[in-house]
């Protein structure tokens, strides 16, 4: 099996990575494959997602990876190396029932450190994994990434009380998690090997924090995109808008805005079940003291509140509320994922010592609240992949 | 107390009285619920029944919704088995509104089975009848039969199993009637009754019985097994006396009494103390002669806002007059509302 080693500098020194394959090529392959998306969409997938998905396998964002980890790529050894990476071996990975597009995504990622992939895919909902593998398959580009997708990386569906997922725990070097509390728990209960590692990527809910000074029509359509696309049940969508220092006036005008660019941006009806829900919805809201409305087309529900109001568990209900930026930390959610923050001008001096102070494992620009990387939930995952051996060349060894 | 209650159900529509009820319920019921008179800040007049507002049937699910007045008093909660996954329904149940609602039920099922008094045979057990402080939608369906009832027989071992037909009690109970009542869910009384073959000697006693089946509740469990309404009578007419019959109804939990029955030509009809509009789901503007979620109106409910309800059910309002007769609003049933997960990483 021939090696590719890759050299580069981080805050370790100078080491290498090494690979069963060359990593350009890789990165190449992937970009390949997203221009032949442009042209072939599958129609599982939303046009968001699609297009998100071949942003994800542009070249410059794939190699920023490596570069981020591995340092720049470097054409010549060092004289003085300080650590070896290699790929730590297999992978299992769980994927939730009403999974978007994390295991397209985390595919993408796996693939990069070249680890070999068992997958468990949700047995209820729409099956993105298996229509993406499938088409990957096809269209990559004939060489070590094909080769890769064809013979490394394993998709099976099965329930919950399936032999399997002990097999997958029993074999693999990293387990990989997303799902509740209770499934991540059970499958770290699962006999694995002492030296392996357990990833979980559990329930979490995220938030918005806004100056009204920086709501732009471009802001609150990118409010309306980001939300619109999972609604509550993405675990990066904002459940709940802070209007940082707003007045009752303000957080009512910024409703009314909201409600008009929704109507604007997303025209048509969407499902029944969706408009009904959110009268649903709507009338609870209403009912636990919220002021709430339906966007156009009942698509969506606006409550407008205060931070002591309890959050409706409802897919399409985007909560209001005006808060000092003292006030929005004191009522995160202990589960708090992401951060999406607009400002007028830089970001507030408080704001880092606020983010700081919580509980919060992503703060990024409204627009980038779901982007997926190898940081996540607070945790370097993608280095994870990886064993980092001490590795030291003769000349820095010596009598002491 | 409605005086509607006190003339047929299918007579000629007095929608002036109809609609002076409704308005009284609807400040009523905004007085004496706090949630309800949030959900409607503001009303306007009840000039048509477009115009009464509507409480979502999901929001049953999320909250235990109840009127409370002098003269209301609360007994037992109602439970809707949780079929979609989303919880129970819980329906608030009042002495006053029973009252009512058992009149309604009376005389909407006398007039599609008849008036005599007879046993009623029902598919489920007795344990289900004794539980304290709570009532199960199935036995609230059943007990719709009993003022039309001499007795009543629980005919299952265990409740929730279908073969569990007692069919020796069941051949005890044939001997002291020629005609029967038997209700039941429309699975279970397929599973229970349509596709078992009872033993010999209740066989025999059956075919000289007749019986008025009347079922109510979805069909997913049949449709799976392709069992349409046909094959579904036939397999419950099989057994028993030619002149028998079957009756399908539909029904809220949440407006227990007030039911709605297949007719002969295909349509289910809106009692005098009863309406049903068609509201399309986006834009909520009523619809006839269109598919759209069913809004279900009624003047029996005192002690929980149940007065006026949008389901997620799809059905048609279909004008002009129906040939069996019957006045008022018809509409067909077409189904319930198509529903998908969504997409997302919240859930596993």
């Amino acid at each position: 099996m021939s090696e590719h080693l890759r050299y580069g500098t981080t805050s370790l020194g100078a080491g290498v990575l090494v690979l069963p394959f060359d990593p350009r090529a890789c990165v190449l392959a992937w970009h390949a494959l997203g221009r032949e998306m442009l042209r072939h969409p599958l129609p599982a997938f939303t046009r968001d997602e699609w297009a998100y998905l071949v942003s994800f396998l542009d070249e410059r964002h794939l190699g920023e990876i490596y570069v981020a980890n591995f340092g720049e790529p470097s054409a010549q050894p060092p004289e003085r190396c300080a650590w070896l990476a290699r790929p730590r071996g297999r992978i299992a990975l769980w994927l939730p029932n009403n999974v978007s597009l994390l295991g397209p995504l985390l595919v993408v990622l796996v693939s990069l450190a070249g680890c070999p992939v068992r997958i468990k895919g949700g047995t209820r909902g729409a099956d993105l994994m298996s229509a993406f593998l499938d088409y990957a398959r096809e269209h990559v580009p004939d060489g070590p990434l094909k080769r890769y997708l064809h013979q490394q990386v394993e998709l099976d569906f099965f329930d919950h009380s399936d032999p399997r997922h002990a097999r997958m725990a029993a074999e693999a070097a990293v387990r990989i998690v997303f799902g509740s509390v209770v499934a991540a728990t059970a499958i770290e209960a699962l006999p694995h090997p002492p030296d392996s590692t357990g990833v979980a990527f559990i329930d979490r809910q995220s938030e918005a924090w806004i100056e009204p000074k920086a709501l732009t029509i471009q802001l609150l359509d990118t409010l309306v995109k980001v939300f619109s696309i999972y609604g509550q049940a993405g675990c990066t969508s904002p459940r709940r808008v802070v209007l940082l220092d707003a007045s009752t006036t303000e957080l009512s005008a910024f409703r009314e805005r909201l409600a008009l660019r929704w109507g604007e941006t997303s025209p048509g009806e969407p499902e029944a079940y969706v408009a009904s829900n959110n009268v649903m919805a709507r009338q609870l809201a209403a009912a636990l003291g919220w002021d709430a409305m339906c966007t156009p087309a009942n698509r969506s529900v606006l409550a407008v509140g205060d931070t002591s109001l309890p959050l409706l568990d409802e897919p399409m209900t985007l909560h209001l509320v005006s808060a000092t930026l003292e006030e929005a930390v004191a009522a995160l959610p202990q589960n708090v994922q992401t951060l999406g923050y607009a400002f007028a001008g830089r970001v507030r001096q408080d704001f880092v010592g606020a983010i700081a102070r919580s509980r919060i494992k992503r703060a990024v620009p409204l627009a980038e609240m779901h982007h997926f990387g190898p940081i996540w939930d607070g945790q370097e995952f993608w280095r994870q992949l990886f064993e980092i051996v001490e590795f030291r060349s003769q000349a820095e060894e010596g009598p002491r | 107390m409605s005086r509607l209650l006190d003339r047929p159900p299918y007579d000629t529509r007095d929608d002036p009285t109809f609609l002076a009820e409704l308005e009284a319920l609807v400040r009523h019921h905004r007085a004496g619920c706090a949630e309800l008179a949030r959900i409607w800040p503001q009303i306007g007049a009840c000039r048509t029944a477009q115009d009464v507002p509507f409480v979502h049937v999901g929001l049953f699910k999320k909250l235990r919704l109840m009127t409370q007045a002098p003269g209301i008093r609360h007994e037992r909660l109602l439970l809707s088995s949780a079929t979609t996954g989303a919880g129970s329904s819980m329906i608030q149940l009042d002495e006053q509104s029973t009252q009512l609602q058992s009149r309604s039920a009376q005389a909407i099922l006398a007039d599609f089975v008849g008036p005599t008094p007879r046993p009623l045979l029902v598919l489920d057990g007795l344990a289900s009848l004794r539980r304290q402080r709570e009532v199960s939608a199935r036995i609230a369906a059943a007990m719709s039969l009993r003022q039309l009832a001499t007795d009543l027989h629980f005919v299952l071992a265990d409740p929730d199993n279908p073969a569990s037909v007692k069919w020796d009690m069941l051949g005890d109970i044939l001997s002291s009637s020629d005609d029967f009542l038997m209700y039941g869910l429309t699975w279970m009384l397929y599973f229970a009754f349509g596709a078992a073959e009872p033993p010999r000697v209740v066989r025999e006693r059956l075919a000289e019985k007749r019986f008025h089946f009347v079922h109510s509740g979805g069909w997913k469990k049949l449709e799976t097994r392709r069992i349409d309404r046909a094959a579904f009578d036939a397999a419950l007419l099989r057994h028993v006396h030619p002149d028998s019959r079957v009756t399908d109804y539909y029904g809220l939990v949440e407006q227990v009494g007030i039911v709605y029955p297949l007719c002969e030509h295909g349509y289910r009809h809106a009692p005098v103390w009863a309406e049903v509009l068609v509201r399309h789901p986006s834009t909520l503007v009523t619809l006839t002669d269109r598919v759209g979620q069913l809004q279900l109106l009624n003047v029996l409910s005192l002690g929980a806002p149940s007065i006026s309800v949008l389901t997620e059910d799809l059905g048609r309002v279909v004008p002009g007059d129906c040939a069996c007769g019957r006045r008022g609003r018809r509409f067909e049933l077409v189904g319930r509302i198509p529903r998908a997960d969504m997409r997302g990483c919240a859930n596993v």
